[in-house]
């Protein structure tokens, strides 16, 4: 019960935090407003104002990747970073707040809003639901905004100011956001979005876009769930070794 | 360990890699007691303060917090502690209120408390104001109003009033005096004597990482006044400063016979002077 306290009180700090930091509000807007913006621009190169599935392809890839990889590893890598900048992390950490309840408060709502936002992309982007299988989306979309989440708390510990944070952050972002959109043109890329955690994402929208079953296959559970047990093994040495904050 | 010792040192030594922090530091800490760590940037005062809370591992010797080895204390230990580092941060968006009530609910303590711990660092009337628009003596009011909110039985102070104006320190000075009347044990690292001379009941004089004297204020400054002297205002204005001899103490008796003195002061050394007489150096000069 004290823990569940302590639990929920990291959250709301972090909510709180977070709700007053205006890039990190507008953040999960212009995504849903990027996928929006350019489905309007898209809509009139298809037939009957209709997008062609290559192009709902592109728009969903962008839009649920670009919506993992920025509220993951930058909403969450820069929100440490922001408490160690300004001096609260320690005394957090001096207020009997254990490493696991910090973890668990800093990520909770990132995450439950990166797969919320995976939904409404979804919804913006005015694909046939009937072509989307919900509980696999879900499933995806839980698993690869987790391993973000992770990858976040990796950024935050490695990152000693916000500034640092997005230095460490973007080009990983670029990376993991990237090089699935760019799969299509390069066979190299695309055997190399194969083994990312987005390239399984991207995989499974471009079936949801052309209207192809999406089957998840054990090359793809082996790269959600060994690239989340990875994430988490680099965060634990990490944070084994320098805590959250180096001294 | 005795009932009424809520913080023991026995033989504490730090070595980061070749350079030996602190040496062989033994101490105590009763309830009431205010115990100051006096000593230069770079004394060790930091790292003891890390060592008695479990932020840092010590290399030999024992250090127990209310009755628990240092090495053992988990989490849990900040549940009956306060800690204030020489810079604590707040949340600066959020409200006074906000700020106080996030930890009111990690430690579980009623709304009434935060009230009252409002009123007696007089924050009050700034509770629904963004915290990052205080004053800095308001910010410090504020984190040493967090410290105390869960009524921690020993509170750590590390510069407490490091950076702040006089005023504003002398309002956290009352309200250190005002815990300590509580029966709250405080541990007070400084490098400012005036303030050690006038809160603690006991200090430690550290000098790269060693304990090089410990005692009241008084009871040091009184071993150290070896060369008794006193300082005399006249009615003409003219201030001297006498030895204390058999001549020199006929002299002032005289003055005072004839209504000639204004005022007269003895000459006793302050912590300063004390800590440049044992170690050589002073502690301001770092």
């Amino acid at each position: 019960m004290g823990n569940m306290n302590k639990l929920a009180a990291v959250a709301q700090i972090k909510w709180l935090c977070m709700s007053q930091n205006t890039a990190v509000v507008i953040g999960p807007f212009m995504v849903i407003g990027m996928v929006w913006g350019f489905k309007i621009l898209y809509s009139s190169f298809g037939p009957d104002g209709k997008l062609l599935p290559v192009m709902m392809a592109m728009l969903l890839n962008l839009g649920v990747t670009m919506n993992i990889c920025t509220n993951g590893f930058l909403m969450v890598g820069t929100a440490i970073a922001e408490e160690k900048e300004k001096h609260t992390l320690r005394v957090l950490m001096t207020s009997s707040i254990t490493g696991m309840q910090y973890f668990i408060g800093s990520i909770l709502y990132p995450f439950v809003f990166t797969v919320v936002i995976n939904f409404a992309i979804l919804w913006v982007s005015g694909i046939d639901m009937s072509q989307v299988s919900v509980p696999v989306f879900f499933l995806v979309s839980v698993i690869a905004s987790l391993i973000s989440c992770v990858i976040g708390m990796i950024v935050g510990i490695c990152a000693s100011t916000q500034m640092n944070a997005n230095l460490i952050g973007y080009p990983l972002m670029i990376v993991f956001m990237m090089v699935p959109i760019l799969g299509n043109m390069s066979e190299g890329l695309r055997r190399i979005s194969g083994f990312l955690f987005t390239g399984v994402v991207t995989q499974m929208t471009d079936c949801f876009a052309n209207g192809m079953e999406y089957k998840i296959e054990a090359l793809d559970i082996a790269v959600l769930f060994g690239e989340l047990i990875i994430s988490m093994l680099v965060f634990l040495v990490m944070y084994r070794k320098n805590g959250y904050e180096k001294d | 360990m005795e009932q009424n010792v809520l913080l023991q040192l026995s033989h504490i030594s730090k070595r980061y890699k070749t350079e030996l922090a602190l040496k062989d530091i033994n101490m105590e800490l009763h309830p009431g007691e205010i115990l100051g760590f006096l000593g230069p940037s770079g004394a060790g005062k930091t790292t003891t303060i890390k060592i008695i809370t479990g932020q840092l591992r010590q290399t030999s010797g024992e250090a127990k917090i209310l009755g628990t080895d240092s090495a053992n204390i988990d989490a849990s230990i900040y549940e009956r502690i306060g800690v204030v580092s020489d810079n604590s941060g707040i949340y600066e968006k959020m409200t006074v209120w906000q700020n106080l009530n996030m930890f009111a609910k990690i430690w579980r303590v009623p709304r009434t408390r935060v009230e009252e711990v409002l009123r007696q660092v007089d924050l009050s009337e700034h509770s629904k104001k963004q915290a990052g628009k205080l004053s800095k003596g308001q910010k410090q009011r504020l984190v040493l109003a967090r410290a105390v909110l869960h009524k921690p039985r020993i509170l750590f102070l590390d510069e407490p009033t490091s950076g702040l104006d006089p005023t504003t320190a002398v309002e956290i000075h009352k309200m250190l005096l005002d815990l300590k009347e509580e029966g709250m044990a405080i541990f007070l690292t400084t490098h400012n004597m005036e303030e050690a001379t006038k809160l603690c009941d006991n200090v430690a004089l550290l000098y790269q990482g060693e304990i090089v004297e410990f005692g009241s204020p008084q009871e040091l400054c009184l071993k150290y006044n070896q060369d008794k002297r006193y300082q005399i205002l006249l009615d003409d204005r003219k201030e001297i400063i006498l030895e204390q001899t058999p001549e020199n103490i006929r002299k002032i008796a005289e003055w005072m016979e004839k209504d000639q003195v204004q005022c007269i002061h003895s000459c006793e050394p302050t912590l300063e002077s004390v800590f440049l007489q044992v170690t050589g150096k002073t502690l301001n000069a770092w």
